[in-house]
């Protein structure tokens, strides 16, 4: 039913859309929000005509006030009216109000209409900054024009221009907590058009500053050229996105969560589809960063600006740094206004300085730094100055996130790193990144700097201790800032990530070693938490190869620091002490192994060896085994021998035992043994080479990742008889192996015969170590004794008793004295850390050597 | 229907996940927890100075599914996660009395 202003809600909406659809693309939406407050007011009046004639009415003035005052009103925005009354019929005044507000309720106008007297608005005004920002942007629809005149008169001369600080103190302090609501990562992925950081109430309350204490309505007047044509585009955008907001939910809706995102991208013209949500994401980002900087310019300018007085205190108390700057009450100062023109390095120089005396830059400096953007080229970029300037910020450690975001918010990063701009306000569209890529980078480095601070002492005592012990702050400090420079180009961010890098290392001068490392951090960084969350850290073979990716341990170093800094900046939820027990977990691991130091060399041999492998073999036998083939086999054998070892592997699905050997003397030999690794293996074998009088002269015993047991024997027979002896062991073995006879019985039955010789008492004393510090997975049994047959059988067969798994040996003779080496673990494959368990081992080994 | 929790190793998860998906599972909520077992925690000294690891780091899954799909659920879950060693676990079977979506208010199986 149509209304009593003639319209029905649906007319109403179908005009709004007629005047959004009538508009030609090229318009601003400007334009639309003054087409829709012009049809707006045609309304209002006629409620309020047709309201006089119904109730008798008093002489009031009607006026706009609010956005609605400012003729901006978004489709669904508040409608704000004042009736300006005189103060004798105050009391007549509510049956008129009610008169026009019920029809325009009718509507499904969210309108609101307060009346006061000229005295009580200028009265209030003073007090509330919220009834002077309406006045501000009151504006006369109806009525007493004489009214109207009055107040603003009044309100000019007795307000607006007075107290000016004040007005901003409180403006904000109303922001203060806008902000902290606003602030939560949600609010990032789908910020508020109106409240947000950057949002469309922070440049009106830079608009009414201005107004305040510029007298001015043209906001643009006191910014430079650029600078408010850049404003002026953030601010369309924004309007652009919040009429399509409205229009498409129909209500006021100033959250643009990601399912209007999905709609809005291709209104605005960009590309349908997640690409066009991320891009139009970036500009959201860049618009509301530059009336952000807007705001807070303006902001301080009305915080700030020293009165008279304080600006002749002010110059007592400043102190001259050099020729260009000088500092007061904490502010740095330029001097001369056209320094930065005249040499563009001392805008370097005054970033340093700031570092330095830990001071703030003054609005005008600021100005200044920004308007000698353009003398930021080639020439600046490369100079050596500039260059050594700019690494010693970052090696001084002490602010440098404080300096790096001043100098990004100036826009000067991005001019001095140009690779930098390409991903200022690039969005992920995802739940979990949430911050632009660009801020993403400077929070990393801001929470390296909050860690070097001691932020974390108490969380994160190892990272703390790290960040103060490494060499070359400035290095992590910049790789930290670009590591995520390659994001949105073509390919795997990493990488491309890391060529640039290289470039803009050798544009800054920086020594290939530097380069070299910084390389290294962006195209692994990450590798580190790919590593401690997807790799079994129990696992020697995953510590060795993250080892042996990572190189050394300054480059480990900054790797844990980087990843640190870089998960954490993700958002507040993506740090947690959990990933944090893994990556340190990871960190130690592999520290340890770097300390120990003796492993690098045969990783450089390994290298080699699976080169020479992919030559030789048929790629899918490699590609079946090279997972399985640990590293520390990997560098014991020759590639011609893995390859042998693979091929008897291959047979072990029909043959449960493949023993060969080659005889190198009269009465020595090598034996390759392959089988399926089972419990108490190693003591079998050498109680069988026990039994058939075979020495053991050297031992190599592997397991493979796949429970293949590979492991060679070096043997001795002084009787001549080491072939006979060889085949008989092969025998005794495989029947052992398949169940088919015991090794106990087997060793009764030859004792009975009498052959095996009870030796005389050793003349080595035994003595065993069970060593748990040199490896974070075994525990390492090193043992010494008299040499005689069959001792590496009572050795291995005491390990097995005590649950030991052997994975890895070397046993080697020197004279008659055998010197073996066991990697073990327990049933559970934990080290054996009881004192009680190692003692009890170590004795039982020691009687072993001791022979009954 | 159950709910099945199962602890496991964090760098299973991937493979736990997969082997889930495969057998028809649907959904799952997965969290980083700490505590221990079998396996206590350890401490490392690096430069002199002791880090202790007290709670080591485990994933736990929780999932919610008819009791036909239980079987083929928990062995899935048995295979993937298991490495043999110290610390692969636990499965936590439990009976599930109603499930309900919030959004459409539907009961029971069809809510799964």
């Amino acid at each position: 039913m149509p209304s009593d202003l003639g319209l029905t809600k649906n007319g109403l909406a179908d005009i709004r859309n007629q005047i959004a659809q009538g508009l030609p693309a090229h318009f601003p939406p400007r334009e639309f929000l003054r087409q829709h407050s012009d049809m707006m007011d045609g309304l209002v009046r006629k409620a309020f005509q047709a309201a006089r004639a119904k109730v008798p009415s008093p002489s009031v003035c009607l006026m706009a006030i609010g956005g609605y005052g400012r003729a901006e009103l978004a489709p669904y925005s508040d409608i704000d009216l004042l009736l300006l009354y005189s103060p004798s019929n105050k009391n007549e005044l509510s049956p008129l109000a009610e008169q026009i507000l019920y029809p325009l309720w009718d509507l499904g106008l969210d309108v609101s209409c307060s009346s006061r007297s000229i005295d009580e608005c200028l009265k209030m005004a003073c007090s509330d900054a919220q009834v002077k920002t309406g006045l501000i942007d009151g504006r006369y629809l109806d009525g007493e024009y004489e009214f109207f005149r009055n107040l603003y008169g009044l309100f000019t001369k007795k307000v607006l221009h007075r107290r000016v600080q004040s007005f901003a103190e409180a403006l904000a302090q109303e922001v203060h907590p806008r902000r902290q609501k606003y602030e939560d990562p949600a609010y990032v992925l789908e910020p508020n058009i109106k409240e947000g950081e950057g949002g469309l109430r922070d440049f009106q309350v830079g608009r009414w500053i201005i107004r305040a204490k510029y007298k001015t309505d043209r906001w643009d007047s006191i910014l430079f050229p650029d600078h408010s044509r850049m404003l002026d585009k953030s601010i369309q955008f924004l309007w652009a996105i919040r009429n399509h907001l409205h229009l498409l939910s129909g209500r006021r809706q100033d959250d643009l969560t990601f399912e209007l995102q999905e709609k809005i991208a291709p209104l605005l013209g960009f590309p349908m589809g997640t690409k066009g949500v991320e891009e139009m994401m970036r500009q959201y980002h860049l618009s509301a960063r530059g009336i952000s900087n807007f705001f807070h310019d303006i902001l301080d300018r009305a915080l700030y600006e020293p009165s008279a007085f304080r600006k002749m205190i002010f110059f007592f108390q400043r102190k001259r740094i050099d020729e260009n700057f000088e500092i007061a009450h904490g502010e740095l100062h330029l001097l001369d206004p056209v320094a930065f023109k005249k040499d563009p390095s001392q805008v370097m120089t005054l970033f340093q300085h700031g570092q330095a005396y830990q001071a703030k830059l003054d609005f005008r400096t600021e100005e200044a730094v920004m308007e000698a953007l353009p003398f930021i080229d080639d020439r600046f970029r490369a100079s050596q100055k500039v260059n050594q300037a700019f690494l010693s910020i970052l090696r001084k450690g002490e602010g440098v996130d404080r300096a790096l975001k001043k100098m990004h918010e100036l826009g000067f990063l991005s001019n001095y790193l140009p690779e930098f701009s390409e991903i200022e306000g690039k969005v992920h569209y995802d739940l979990y990144h949430v911050h632009p890529v660009d801020i993403h980078s400077i929070l990393a480095v801001e929470e390296l700097g909050r860690l070097r601070d001691g932020y974390y002492q108490k969380d994160y005592p190892l990272l703390t201790s790290l960040i103060r012990e490494i060499e070359k702050p400035d290095i992590l400090f910049l790789t930290t800032l670009l590591h995520d420079i390659g994001k949105g180009k073509q390919g795997d961010h990493p990488s491309v990530g890391a060529d640039m890098v290289n470039r803009i290392g050798w544009r800054m001068g920086l020594p290939v070693e530097d380069r070299g490392l910084m390389d290294f951090l962006v195209r692994h960084h990450l590798l580190m938490l790919e590593t401690a969350f997807r790799r079994n850290l129990h696992d020697e073979q995953a510590i060795l190869r993250f080892a042996n990716e990572t190189g050394n341990p300054v480059r480990l170093k900054m790797l844990y620091l980087l990843t640190f800094a870089d998960i954490k900046a993700v958002g507040p939820e993506a740090w947690t002490s959990w990933k944090n027990s893994l990556l340190m977990e990871l960190f130690l691991k592999t520290s340890h192994f770097f300390e120990k130091g003796d492993e690098p060399q045969s990783f450089l041999k390994m290298g080699e060896t699976v080169a020479q492998l992919r030559q030789s073999l048929p790629r899918e036998t490699l590609s079946h085994y090279a997972e399985h083939l640990p590293d520390r086999y990997l560098s014991t054998y020759s590639s011609g021998e893995i390859s042998y070892h693979i091929g008897m592997a291959q047979s072990l699905d029909k043959e449960v035992l493949l023993a060969e050997w080659s005889r190198e003397e009269e009465v020595r030999a090598r034996v390759t043994i392959c089988t399926k690794d089972r419990y108490g293996l190693f003591s079998k074998i050498a109680g069988s080479m026990f039994v058939n009088r075979l020495n053991i002269l050297e031992a190599q015993i592997h397991t493979w990742g796949n429970g293949v047991a590979l492991d060679t024997f070096y043997v001795e027979d002084p009787t001549g008889e080491i072939e006979r002896r060889l085949q008989q062991f092969k025998k005794d073995l495989k029947e052992i192996l398949s169940g088919k006879i015991s090794l106990k019985l087997l060793l009764s039955q030859r004792e009975e015969s009498g052959w095996i010789q009870k030796k005389v008492i050793p003349k080595v004393t035994g003595e065993t170590k069970v060593n748990n510090q040199d490896s974070d997975f075994y525990t390492i049994i090193e043992i010494t004794g008299e040499d005689r047959l069959g001792v590496l059988y009572e050795i291995t067969q005491a390990l097995t008793d005590c649950g030991c798994n052997i994975h890895f040996a070397r046993i080697s003779t020197l004279g008659n004295r055998v010197v073996d080496v066991f990697y073990v673990q327990d049933e559970w494959g934990e080290k054996i850390v009881e004192p009680e368990k190692a003692n009890h081992l170590k004795q039982l080994l020691l009687n072993r050597l001791t022979p009954l | 229907m159950k709910k099945i929790e199962a602890i496991v190793k964090p760098f299973k998860l991937d493979e736990v996940k997969n082997a889930l998906t495969k057998i028809g599972v649907q959904g799952m909520t997965i969290t980083e927890v700490k505590g221990f077992g079998r396996q206590k925690g350890h401490t490392e000294v690096y430069r002199g100075a002791e880090y202790t690891i007290d709670f080591i780091p485990k994933i736990k899954i929780d999932l919610i599914v008819s009791d036909e799909l239980v079987p083929g659920v928990i062995e899935a879950l048995e295979r993937a996660a298991r490495t043999g060693k110290i610390g692969d676990g636990k499965i936590f079977l439990s009976p599930v009395e109603e499930v309900i979506r919030i959004r459409t208010g539907e009961r029971g199986k069809d809510a799964i």
